[in-house]
């Protein structure tokens, strides 16, 4: 099937919050979202944007059964190892169900890695979820490593209450 | 002991590097140390610079053994949550063993915090070893949640030649 990846503007947010919403049911956490099209058109393309996105999309002939043409995004955005240098973190990666398996997703992320090595970086960093075996598999099919397995490391989160307690001056 | 928690400038990169390198040996990696002070001058005061940085400061009469008046740092830059909004992330931070346990760590977190609550981040975020029982118990103590013990995210990471190979399928424009 045939398909373009192209840079994401301020009408595809819109699309890109339907599919953010479709990616927190698959992963179980649908009621955590706040974020809303407006948020992302505002974060995204400010004067200093706090992501990066990239869509896919399809020709009309195999557009959705609800007309959807955008099937397809990466969220990105650019981050430090004090360590390694400049590098690149994919906050989310999604193709729609009835995309998949056509190297869409693979594509997303190959761009992603373009993009952030154009940019300098040396390191491209992801997070997945251990019982996402689909996604697992997939990442790991395509020669990334797990910091978590391997080195130990956990993430933590600090947010509501405890983060206004910690920012007391 | 007085301290003080100031922004980094251009200038104390040589300082943040050698205790890059203090953060390194604590988590037994050393050899994983690439980048020196010129990649942290350059990238953290670039016109769009990738990191921010806070350092704590102690008077001249509380220098290190080595001399030194720079005991701590933050690191930290700003990431997005499709979920929550801006967030900040703490890639680093780090006390000299000896002026620890004197609230120089609590003052830099919550330092971090506050910058980030003033850029509208609604999360503060970073990640530590499972082994390293003492910062755990320290951000745990701070109100900060386990996300990989309590929901499973794991890290995954794309470098090397495994990021050039994923790099060269990219799509021509």
């Amino acid at each position: 099937m045939d398909f373009t990846i192209r840079a994401a503007n301020l009408e595809d947010c819109k699309d890109i919050a339907r599919m953010t919403l479709e990616l927190a049911e698959y992963e179980k956490v649908s009621e955590h979202v706040k974020v809303t099209q407006k948020d992302l058109e505002q974060d995204g393309f400010c004067k200093n944007p706090f992501f990066h996105g990239i869509v896919a999309e399809v020709p009309d002939q195999h557009r959705t059964k609800d007309g959807h043409v955008k099937i397809g995004f990466a969220l990105y955005f650019y981050s430090y190892s004090s360590w390694k240098g400049r590098s690149v973190y994919m906050e989310d990666l999604y193709v729609m169900a009835e995309f998949r398996g056509k190297g869409i997703g693979k594509a997303l992320m190959s761009k992603v890695a373009q993009l952030g090595m154009a940019a300098g970086c040396n390191q491209l960093n992801f997070t997945v979820l251990d019982w996402n075996k689909a996604s697992m598999d997939f990442y790991m099919s395509q020669g990334c490593f797990d910091v978590t397995a391997n080195f130990g490391y956990h993430y933590m989160k600090c947010e509501g209450e405890a983060l206004e307690r910690l920012a007391q001056p | 002991m007085k301290f003080k928690i100031r922004t980094a400038k251009q200038e104390d990169c040589k300082e943040i590097s050698r205790m890059i390198m203090d953060l390194a040996v604590y988590e037994k990696m050393p050899e994983q140390v690439k980048i020196s002070h010129r990649e942290l001058e350059r990238d953290g005061f670039c016109h769009n610079p990738f990191f921010e940085c806070l350092v704590a400061e102690v008077p001249e009469e509380h220098k290190s053994s080595q001399g030194h008046t720079t005991v701590g740092y933050a690191l930290y830059f700003y990431t997005y949550s499709t979920w929550k909004g801006p967030s900040v992330f703490i890639e680093d931070l780090y006390v000299m063993p000896e002026y620890r346990g004197k609230g120089i760590g609590s003052s830099l977190m919550a330092k971090v915090a506050q910058v980030g609550k003033e850029k509208q981040c609604v999360r503060l975020q970073l990640s530590v070893l499972d082994w390293n029982t003492p910062s755990l118990d320290f951000y745990v103590r701070k109100g900060a949640q386990d996300l990989t013990a309590s929901e499973g995210w794991h890290a995954l990471r794309f470098d090397g030649e495994a990021l050039d190979k994923l790099a060269a399928e990219a799509p021509k424009d």
